[in-house]
C-alpha cells in the first residue's frame, strides 16, 4: 500500500517537469510578451529595453526556464512579472479564499445530485425522471457567466439582498455573519454550475445498477424496489461517487474562475484569469503546477478511496 | 467530472484594457448606511479596474498606479487642461532666460505624512533616481540623450540644470514626478522595483493604511498634509474588473464612484448616481502603414481618408456626440495648441473614387487591425469596412489582444496589418507627440517619415517663444495631415458616475488619467 502512493508520487515529478516546460514554450511561443501589455508610446526603446532586461525576458527560453526551476526548487515561485508581487504570498492568501467558497458548493451540489440523480434514476422514464433530466440539461447549457450576471441582477440589485462584490465588508474581517451575506450569491451560482454534470452522473450509474443481475434476483425474492434501492443500488453507487471526491480536487484552486470574476471574490480564479492576458508566466505557471498537483493527488486519492470502499478491488503489484 | 469553467477571457480583458472600472465595497452590510453624516468619519469608495503595476514613485506609469500615487505623494506642480500651472510643494518655479536651468523653491512648513520635513535634499533624491534609465520611467528627464541634473542650494531650493535647451522640459520638469522621502528610502539600493518598502510614506492628501491586492487599497486622512485637510476621512480604492458588477455596485451604492462606459450611462437614470462625461485629452485614430507598396502613394491613403465619415465612426464607437469630440489633428481638440487650419478629410466619396483612379489603385484589398475585445474599435472597424467598400476598397478585419496588435505593428514594414486602429493620451506637451511621428521614433507604427516634419519637432522643441513655437506646430498638424497616415477620429470622454450622496466633483477635479485630481476635496451632501 504505501509502497503503491511512494511510486505514484514519484510519478508525478517527471510529468510536472514535462508541464511546466511545455507551457513555458507555450507562452514564449506567443507573439508577445508581458511587457508588451504594459509598454506606452510615450516609453522610449532604451525604457522597455531597460525593462525587458530587468525581467531577463531578453534571456533565451532555455535560460529563463532554468532560471525559473532553480527558483522553484527551493520553494520560490518568483514575482508577478506585471505587479511585482510575491506570488507565493498571493497564493497563500487566495487559495484559503476559494476554497471557502468551493467546498461548500461542490459538497451541496453533491448532496442533491445524489438525492436527485438516485430519483431519477430509479423511476427511468417517469414524469419526475424527466423533470430532473431536464433541469440538469438546461443547467449544463446554461454559461456561468450569465448565470451569475441574473443571480447579481435579482438578488443584488432589485432585492437588495446581499452585497454584490468582495468576501468581506472592509473592516468587518472576521465576521461570519457578513462572510456568509458575501458568499450568499457566488455560492448559489457554483452549485447550480456543479449539480447538473453530478446528477446526470448518479442517473445513469443508478440506471446501470438497476439492470445488473443482483437487482433481478432481489426481485425475485420479493424484496421491494426501496428496499433494493436503499440495501444494494445505493452502496454500489456511491462507490464512483468517491472517486468523484477525489478527481474534484484541482477544483478546489481552479473551479470557480468566471464566478469569482463577476462576483470580485479574491481568489485563485480572478489571479489567474488577470495573469493570462497579461502574458504573466510566473504567476501562470504556478496555478497551473499547483492545479496539476491536485489532479494528480485527486486521482491517487480517487484509487484509494475506491480500494477502501470496495473490497473487490485490490491494488495492483505495479503502478497502474 | 464537474468542469464548468466557461471562461470568458475576451470579457475580463477587455474590462482591464477599456479600464471600464470596477467595483468597491462599502464598510456596511447592504441596506444600511453608515450612519455617519458627518464628513469626518464617512467613506468614499472609488472602483478602480485592477492593481496598480507599480507604486513606486520613481517608475509608475500605468493608469492605476499612478491614481494612488496623486492620492499618496505630491509633485512639485501641475498644469491643468488649460495650460495654467498650479504650484503643489513648490512655492515659486523659474525658468531661467537662458533656458537652461529652472529654479524651484519649497513652500514653508512641509512635512511628510510621518512628520519629518520636507527638504530640497528629498527633491534632489527622487529627480536623480527617476532619471536612472534602468528604473524605468526617466524618459520625461531627458533631453536628447543627457539626463537633467537637480541640486539643492539650501534646503529650500532646487536648481535643475537642463543638458541644451528644451521648451518641452523647461514647462514639464516640475510635474508629474511625484516626490518620495530621503530619509526613508535613502538606503534603496534598486528603484526598479515595483513596490517600495515601507510602503507610502507621502505628502499627498491621504496615507495609506493597507494594501490588499486584487482587493483594495484603504486610505485615511493626512494629518500632515500642507493643503485643506480633506473632508471625507477614508477613502477607499476597491479592485474590480467586471463592468456590469461595477454598475450593480453603483446602483445599490457600495461604490461611491467609477468610471463607466457610455453604454452605461442610461442605466443610471433614476438611480442616485450621476454620471460627468469629460475629456482626458485622448484621440482614438486609424493609422496607415505607409511602408507598404500598396499604401505607398499618399493619394491611395488621402483617397481611403475621403471615403470615411469622422462622425459616423464616433456614433457607433461612442454612442452620442455627448460623449465624444471630432478630432482633426494629431493632437486632442481640447489642447491648447491644437489647430483646425487642416485638411480635415470630410467625407467626399467622389472625390475618394477619383483619387484611387488617379493613382491607379483599384481593386485595393486591406487588412485591418483592431482591438477585438474593445467595443468601440469593434464598432469603427466594421464603419471602416462598409464606407471603404463604397469607394471599392475591400477591408478584412482582424480583431486581436491589444499587446498582440501593438508588438504586430512594432514589426515595421513586414506587419500583417495594413491599416490599424488605435489610441493614445500623451499630455498638453506638443513636443510629447513626437514619440508617435518622427521618422524612427519608438512609437511611430506608421512607418511614417517626413524630413521637414522631423526638422520642425526638433525646432519646436527648442523654441521657448510661444507665438513662434505655435506656430510650428501648427506646421507640423497640418503637415501630417496632408500626408494621410494618421486619420485622427475622435477625443472620446471618459465618464465618471459618482453617487449623489457626495459632492465637490467640481473642485476635486476630474482629471486625465488620476481620475480626480484632488478626491480630498470631495465631501458628503
Amino acid at each position: 500500500m504505501l509502497g503503491f502512493i511512494a511510486r505514484r508520487l514519484a510519478q508525478v515529478i517527471p510529468l510536472l517537469l514535462v508541464l511546466s516546460m511545455v507551457v513555458f514554450l507555450l507562452i514564449h511561443l506567443a507573439p508577445y510578451d508581458v511587457v508588451d501589455s504594459y509598454t506606452t508610446p510615450a516609453m522610449s526603446e532604451e525604457t522597455v529595453a531597460a525593462i525587458r532586461e530587468r525581467l531577463g525576458l531578453n534571456e533565451p527560453v532555455w535560460v529563463q526556464y532554468g532560471a525559473w526551476l532553480g527558483n522553484v526548487l527551493q520553494g520560490n515561485f518568483g514575482n508577478s512579472l506585471a505587479t511585482g508581487l510575491p506570488i507565493g504570498d498571493e497564493l497563500a492568501r487566495r487559495i484559503p479564499n476559494t476554497i471557502i467558497l468551493v467546498a461548500p458548493a461542490y459538497l451541496t451540489a453533491l448532496v442533491l445530485a445524489i438525492v436527485l440523480g438516485l430519483a431519477a434514476g430509479s423511476r427511468k422514464g417517469s414524469l419526475l425522471d424527466r423533470i430532473i433530466d431536464s433541469i440538469s440539461s438546461i443547467g449544463i447549457a446554461t454559461p456561468s457567466f450569465w448565470f451569475a450576471l441574473l443571480v447579481m441582477f435579482v438578488f443584488g440589485y432589485v432585492f437588495r439582498l446581499f452585497p454584490v462584490f468582495g468576501m468581506h465588508s472592509i473592516g468587518k474581517e472576521g465576521d461570519v455573519g457578513d462572510l456568509l451575506l458575501h458568499l450568499a450569491m457566488p455560492y448559489f451560482v457554483l452549485v447550480v454550475a456543479f449539480f447538473p454534470d453530478l446528477t446526470r452522473y448518479v442517473r445513469s450509474s443508478t440506471i446501470t445498477q438497476l439492470d445488473e443481475d443482483y437487482v433481478q434476483v432481489q426481485k425475485a425474492y420479493g424484496a421491494s424496489n426501496g428496499f433494493i434501492l436503499r440495501r444494494h443500488v445505493s452502496r454500489n453507487i456511491l462507490l464512483p461517487i468517491i472517486t468523484q471526491l477525489g478527481l474534484a480536487l484541482p477544483l478546489l484552486v481552479t473551479g470557480a474562475i468566471v464566478t469569482e470574476s463577476i462576483f470580485a471574490w479574491p481568489g485563485v480564479g480572478l489571479y489567474i484569469l488577470n495573469a493570462t492576458a497579461a502574458l504573466d508566466y510566473p504567476v501562470i505557471l504556478a496555478v497551473l503546477l499547483l492545479s496539476a498537483v491536485l489532479v494528480m493527488l485527486g486521482n491517487l486519492l480517487a484509487d484509494l478511496l475506491y480500494v477502501a470502499a470496495d473490497p473487490r478491488i485490490r491494488l495492483a503489484k505495479k503502478a497502474a | 467530472m464537474p468542469r464548468k469553467i466557461v471562461t470568458s477571457l475576451a470579457a475580463v480583458a477587455a474590462a482591464g484594457l477599456l479600464l471600464s472600472g470596477c467595483t468597491a465595497a462599502s464598510p456596511e452590510t447592504p441596506g444600511t448606511s453608515d450612519g455617519g453624516s458627518a464628513s469626518s468619519n464617512a467613506t468614499f469608495t472609488y472602483a478602480i479596474g485592477g492593481d496598480p503595476m507599480s507604486m513606486n514613485p520613481i517608475n509608475l506609469n500605468d493608469r492605476w498606479g499612478l491614481t494612488f500615487a496623486n492620492i499618496v505623494y505630491s509633485p512639485l506642480a501641475r498644469v491643468e487642461a488649460d495650460g495654467t500651472v498650479v504650484n503643489e510643494l513648490a512655492d515659486t518655479i523659474e525658468p531661467a532666460d537662458d533656458g537652461l536651468s529652472v529654479t524651484v523653491t519649497l513652500k514653508d512648513d512641509l512635512k511628510w505624512s510621518d512628520g519629518e520635513p520636507i527638504t530640497a535634499e528629498d527633491v534632489v533624491f527622487t529627480y536623480t533616481n527617476k532619471a536612472v534609465r534602468d528604473n524605468g520611467n526617466a524618459d520625461l528627464l531627458y533631453v536628447g540623450d543627457q539626463p537633467i541634473t537637480a541640486s539643492a542650494t539650501d534646503d529650500k531650493t532646487v536648481v535643475f540644470t537642463l543638458p541644451s535647451i528644451s521648451a518641452a522640459a523647461i514647462s514639464n520638469i516640475a510635474t508629474e514626478t511625484y516626490i518620495i522621502p530621503k530619509h526613508i528610502y535613502g538606503d534603496v539600493t534598486d528603484f526598479s522595483v515595483t513596490q517600495l518598502d515601507p510602503a507610502a510614506i507621502g505628502s499627498g492628501p491621504y496615507k495609506l493604511d493597507e494594501y490588499k491586492p486584487g482587493e483594495y487599497l484603504k486610505f485615511s486622512a493626512n494629518e500632515n498634509y500642507y493643503g485643506d485637510a480633506p473632508h471625507i476621512s477614508n477613502l477607499i480604492l476597491q479592485i474590480l474588473t467586471d463592468a456590469d458588477t461595477v454598475k450593480t455596485a453603483l446602483q445599490t451604492d457600495q461604490v461611491s464612484a467609477s468610471f463607466v462606459t457610455s453604454a452605461q450611462v442610461a442605466e443610471f437614470d433614476g438611480t442616485n448616481v450621476s454620471t460627468y462625461p469629460y475629456s482626458e485629452g485622448r484621440v482614438a485614430y486609424l493609422g496607415v502603414e505607409a511602408e507598404k507598396p500598396a499604401l505607398a502613394d499618399a493619394k491611395v491613403r488621402q483617397a481611403l481618408f475621403f471615403a470615411l465619415d469622422r462622425a459616423a465612426l464616433s456614433d457607433a464607437a461612442f454612442l452620442s456626440d455627448e460623449y465624444y469630440e471630432l478630432a482633426y489633428t494629431i493632437l486632442p481638440p481640447s489642447n491648447p495648441w491644437a489647430t483646425e487650419d487642416v485638411e480635415k478629410y470630410n467625407q467626399d466619396v467622389e472625390k475618394s473614387k477619383q483619387l484611387l483612379a488617379e493613382a491607379n489603385a483599384s481593386d485595393l484589398k486591406l487588412t485591418l487591425g483592431y482591438i477585438g475585445t474593445d467595443p468601440a474599435q469593434v464598432a469603427e472597424a466594421t464603419q471602416i469596412q462598409e464606407q471603404l467598400a463604397e469607394v471599392g476598397v475591400t477591408v478584412t478585419l482582424s480583431g486581436v489582444d491589444a499587446s498582440a496588435l501593438y508588438a504586430e505593428l512594432e514589426k515595421g514594414a513586414d506587419n500583417k496589418f495594413d491599416l490599424f486602429l488605435g489610441g493614445y493620451i500623451m499630455g498638453l506637451e506638443p513636443d510629447a507627440y513626437s514619440a508617435l511621428f518622427r521618422t524612427g521614433a519608438s512609437a511611430n507604427y506608421f512607418g511614417y517619415s517626413n524630413p521637414e516634419v522631423d526638422a520642425l519637432f526638433t525646432a519646436g522643441v527648442a523654441e521657448l517663444d510661444e507665438a513662434k513655437r505655435g506656430d510650428i506646430y501648427d506646421q507640423i498638424q497640418a503637415k501630417i495631415q496632408d500626408d494621410a497616415v494618421f486619420f485622427p477620429i475622435a477625443d472620446n470622454k471618459k465618464i465618471i458616475a459618482m453617487s449623489n450622496s457626495f459632492t465637490g466633483i467640481e473642485e476635486a477635479r476630474l482629471v486625465p488619467i488620476y481620475s480626480l485630481e484632488n478626491f480630498g476635496k470631495l465631501a458628503v451632501k
